[in-house]
């Protein structure tokens, strides 16, 4: 029964990653209609069609451009083959045992062990290492981080991560701009009751908008971890590698993020592990606890 | 008049269900076909490797013929196999016999240090874990297949179209043993 349950989250991810596209357009429009009604009713249509239009463009190169935006947003470089040879043994032989095409292989600069795989689909699907996982681990370990990434790919993760990404940048984006020009027209438009009620309804979407979007993935992103540990497991049938991938992340030093390969926030959940290494747990982290993790895999 | 609607309906949803398994026989058939050609593809790879391999052992070990020649008509065996079962025999001794000279490099300290020889090394490693890969996934598409094949109403649907549960891919007892390859 556990292929079908597989499959349906492959299609519960699809549906979702729709829905999310209907979103994102929705909001554009319903934001146009909230800022054309504070601003003046006049220009209704004219922002109306500045929405619609802005919101196609953000949607087609958000689905289209996702892996290119977040290699770009970390500065990665495609992975040579000579140079890299573990990095691409790992992947040919997840590949083959996942029976999925083989992904883009990245490799970012940092020193602390992470990875992430992106695109929107299993035939454009990208994964990138950093170099400090390069160093730092293992075959077995490469091996279990990589079927880890490669179940992202398979179960659709990929698709509805990096939308979700793109989502949460947009919201913020648009929230922070929205905030803000609520300081400068206030008040000097129509008075009455209407025009209030609209500006607290602003307000409290823009506070509102960001926080949901965020505690939304978040959730998401911690079940998703726990699901791509199990089937990544299935490729390689070695839950010790990625538990000793695990833990050697785990051991890192904390403070090892530099300050010149930042990573926005965005990008999180993203990642096999916290790039922020944020020590609170709970509602706003985008991890499981990693030692949770270690445990179940140990158990397998 | 009700029970026609009945009928109809019932046919439809036979109909459908009908399909539905007949695709999925047809995608998991494929599957298997597919994880069967990428076990070929890396026996295939591992077998062109062998005569770069014993270039560079001549080249320090002249006197392992025996063990060359081993491999060698190891080599031509696998070349010569024709169903799917012979070539993973073959490519299983083949194997073993690449496991033996690559522990007689041991003895051989300039052997071991040749970066052609030490390259050749890593991708025979790298070919052995793709083939054990090649193999999980196709034992994972027979599973998948024959689960399908086996459990209700799958089974009627399989005895309706003439498809029965396939055999594992069987691993020869003495490939079982993993080369050991230290880097």
């Amino acid at each position: 029964m556990e292929r079908i349950s597989f499959d349906d989250q492959i299609q519960r991810n699809k549906i979702k990653s729709f829905l999310l596209i209907v979103i994102i357009f929705a909001f554009f429009i319903v934001l146009g209609y909230i800022v054309s009604m504070i601003l003046d009713p006049s220009y209704f249509f004219i922002i109306m069609i500045f929405a619609t239009i802005f919101s196609l463009v953000y949607v087609v190169a958000g689905y289209y451009k996702s892996d290119k935006i977040a290699l770009a947003s970390v500065k990665a470089k495609p992975a040579s083959r000579t140079e890299h040879r573990m990095l691409y043994h790992a992947a040919e032989g997840m590949a083959i045992s996942s029976g999925l095409p083989m992904p883009k292989l990245y490799v970012m600069e940092s020193e602390e062990i992470n990875a992430f795989a992106s695109g929107r689909d299993p035939k454009h699907s990208v994964i990138c290492f950093t170099t400090g996982a390069l160093k730092k681990l293992d075959k077995q370990e490469l091996e279990g981080v990589m079927a880890h990434e490669m179940s992202h790919i398979a179960n659709y993760d990929i698709r509805f991560m990096t939308l979700t990404a793109v989502l949460i940048g947009m919201v913020s984006i648009i929230a922070q701009v929205f905030l803000r020009s609520l300081w400068f027209s206030g008040g000097r438009n129509r008075e009455g009751k209407e025009q209030a009620i609209l500006m607290v309804v602003g307000i409290v979407f823009a506070i509102l908008a960001p926080i949901a979007t965020q505690l939304i993935s978040f959730a998401i992103s911690r079940k998703r971890e726990y699901a791509a540990d199990a089937s990544g497991v299935k490729f390689t049938r070695y839950p010790q590698g990625l538990a000793n991938a695990l833990k050697k992340i785990k051991n890192e030093s904390v403070s090892s993020l530099d300050k010149e390969h930042r990573v926005s926030k965005a990008m999180a959940p993203l990642f096999i592990s916290d790039p922020f290494k944020r020590k609170v747990r709970g509602l706003f982290s985008t991890h499981p606890p990693i030692d949770d993790r270690i445990r179940k895999l140990e158990v397998m | 008049m009700f029970m026609i609607f009945w009928l109809v309906g019932l046919g439809i949803l036979a109909l459908l269900a009908s399909i539905i398994y007949y695709n999925r026989f047809v995608t998991l058939e494929n599957r298997i076909g597919n994880s069967l050609s990428q076990i070929d593809v890396q026996l295939r790879k591992r077998a062109d490797l062998v005569p770069n391999l014993i270039n560079s052992v001549k080249g320090y070990a002249k006197h392992e013929k025996g063990i060359m020649k081993e491999v060698t008509e190891a080599r031509k065996a696998f070349m010569g196999a024709k169903t799917m079962e012979q070539k993973v025999e073959k490519g299983a001794e083949l194997q073993h016999a690449l496991k033996s000279i690559l522990a007689i490099a041991e003895n051989y300290p300039q052997l071991k240090a040749n970066e052609n020889f030490l390259h050749l090394q890593q991708e025979l490693a790298a070919i052995e874990d793709k083939v054990a890969y090649a193999r999980q996934h196709y034992n994972d598409s027979i599973l998948g297949y024959n689960n399908l094949c086996k459990k209700f109403p799958g089974v009627m649907f399989a005895s309706i179209y003439g498809k029965s549960a396939k055999k594992y891919l069987e691993i020869p007892q003495e490939a079982r043993a993993v080369p050991k390859v230290e880097f």
